[in-house]
């Protein structure tokens, strides 16, 4: 079966990231051929003093196929209570990716959890119309992790937009590219500009700087950016945009 | 003009979101700078507290975990 899988609030300022640690839990659940995992989805939560994130509160969301789903559940609580920092809030968020589900008022507590403060009650009644299919579990602390696990799983679910985990690299030797190149070699599905329309165009691009790509419109997404007459695919990072995060 | 202020008793970068140089002056004279994770990295100075893992972002800014 197919399933959202999404942790939050395990980390704190000297440990890895939520995101590292939901790697190597899943390359830990592929060795013991518990599961195979797709792309990690970040998703930025709601930034506010009365919400005790480490540095940024986003959550990360991964696609998982298993075929045995008590025992993988099983294994990912006990991978969380092992390896989540100490003074970490670890919440875990195991969600069936079903195209008959409706996820409609899971998404809308996804979408609170992006502008407003939200307590682990909210959580949990979000998660009631769920039960029996959804897994809500705290794993230490005070278990708010649960919020940003279940907010995040939600908005995965409802295709929002996230960036995916990691970055592309240009290769050496190699700058010059066509869209369905470049898509064809990273594994892109849609190619948009930085107002989010689609560029159906085969254009040539210049790759030379590393870039992300974000989960948008339920695809892999590259965007694409002119700058000076040249287009590309939009730099990791760009010191001078307004908003940081 | 000093570039952190105490708001209830944190201390909080007085240059918001968007005071790149200031980041990266901060940061180069800082003991205690550490890059946070890739995904968390928002400019491209290598060492900005904007890229620190001891910054926690605020609505408007950020606040200092070592200070």
């Amino acid at each position: 079966m197919k399933l959202f899988v999404c942790i939050d609030d395990t980390d704190n300022y000297d440990s890895i990231g939520t995101g590292e640690l939901l790697e190597n839990m899943m390359g830990e659940a592929a060795i013991k051929d518990l599961a195979k995992s797709g792309f990690t989805v970040r998703y930025q939560l709601y930034i506010h003093e009365d919400i005790p994130y480490t540095s940024h509160n986003s959550s990360m969301c991964c696609t998982v196929e298993t075929t045995d789903l008590d025992a993988f559940t099983g294994f990912c609580e006990s991978y969380l209570e092992e390896y989540s920092a100490e003074g970490s809030d670890p919440g875990l968020c195991i969600l069936p990716d079903d195209e008959n589900l409706d996820y409609s008022s899971l998404i809308a507590f996804g979408k609170r959890a992006q502008n407003e403060v939200l307590t682990k009650q909210d959580a949990y009644k979000a998660a009631e119309n769920f039960s029996g299919e959804i897994h809500l579990s705290e794993h230490g602390g005070t278990g708010g992790g649960i919020i940003g696990a279940l907010a995040g799983a939600a908005l995965r679910a409802g295709k929002e937009e996230g960036r995916i985990k990691g970055k592309l690299q240009p290769l050496p030797n190699k700058p010059e590219w066509t869209l369905s190149e470049f898509a064809s070699v990273y594994g892109v599905a849609r190619f948009a500009d930085e107002e989010g329309n689609k560029i159906t165009e085969n254009l040539s691009i210049r790759f030379v700087h590393p870039t992300k790509l974000l989960y948008s419109k339920g695809q892999v997404t590259a965007v694409i950016v002119n700058e000076n007459g040249c287009y590309m695919p939009k730099p990791k990072i760009k010191k001078n945009k307004e908003k940081n995060q | 003009m000093t570039a952190w202020m105490k708001i209830n008793g944190k201390t909080v970068f007085s240059g918001g979101k968007s005071a790149f140089d200031a980041a990266a002056r901060e940061a180069e004279n800082c003991l205690f700078f550490s890059e946070d994770c890739e995904d968390e990295l928002v400019c491209d100075d290598a060492v900005s507290c904007y890229n620190c893992r001891y910054r926690r972002w605020t609505a408007d800014s950020f606040e200092c975990m070592k200070r």
